[in-house]
């Protein structure tokens, strides 16, 4: 018999720690089925107006919808592991004070509510 | 060390590193607004966008962001964790999941930005 480990598929369910990097990789799938369904809209929307029509109602059906809605929750969720990341892999310095954890992860979250309220412009505003 | 003419060997690591990055801010910073404008507002009909204001807005010039920050780099973000992910999940056919999922993402960035690149000169 071998005395080397052999790790099988299940090994992280294992660890609390595991898992949650497990769910972490799992935001892209979400993400996945968000640009696949853009990538449709830009398909429909070049092939004329009914073809448009026709990916928005699409985009109502409920699983789609919830699906979507899923995504959403998935990128936020990146986010707030993504952000933490920064003030520890590029810590800031000003003079000699270092700029507060907090406060880099604050800006971040800036940055996310700044591209909100550019898209609220947008489609409030310029349309 | 000046007769070492063996080739070195580059590892095309930092390419996908770079994309998957920078996908992974597009991922938290863009994307969030995205989904929930295109794909949770517009459907529910509390965003107007008829198909003239959409072929409008598609091709200028912004749109690129739509294009490579909301398509482009977060499949590549996307597809650089699916293969890890199905690599820690101990599926062997490394090669065949490192191009598979590289393509799509390839594929999808390609059709989306060409797509813009298109109208924009329409």
């Amino acid at each position: 018999m071998s005395y080397k480990p052999v790790l099988g598929r299940t090994w992280w369910l294992k660890n609390p720690a595991f898992k949650a990097y497990m769910l972490r990789e799992a935001t892209v799938l979400p993400l996945t089925f968000f640009i696949l369904c853009m990538l449709a809209g830009i398909y429909s929307l070049l092939r004329g107006e009914a073809s448009w029509l026709n990916w928005v109602a699409v985009m109502g059906n409920p699983l789609v919808l919830a699906l979507n809605a899923l995504a959403l929750l998935a990128s936020l969720y990146h986010a707030a592991t993504f952000f933490v990341l920064f003030p520890r892999v590029m810590p800031i310095r000003l003079g000699d004070k270092k700029v507060p954890d907090n406060l880099i992860v604050a800006g971040q979250w800036a940055g996310v509510a700044g591209v909100f309220v550019l898209a609220s412009w947008i489609f409030w505003g310029v349309l | 060390m000046t007769t070492n003419k063996q080739k070195v060997r580059r590892s095309d690591e930092p390419i996908w590193w770079a994309l998957f990055s920078g996908g992974g801010v597009c991922f938290a910073v863009f994307v969030p607004a995205a989904i929930f404008f295109l794909a949770l507002a517009l459907p529910l009909g509390w965003v107007e966008l008829d198909h003239t204001q959409a072929l409008r807005a598609f091709g200028s010039m912004f749109a690129v962001v739509f294009a490579g920050a909301v398509i482009a780099l977060p499949a590549f973000h996307a597809a650089h964790r699916i293969r890890h992910t199905l690599y820690d999940l101990k599926f062997a056919q490394r090669g065949l999941i490192k191009w598979g999922c590289y393509g799509l993402a390839a594929a999808a960035s390609v059709y989306a930005l060409g797509a813009w690149l298109l109208q924009l000169v329409s």
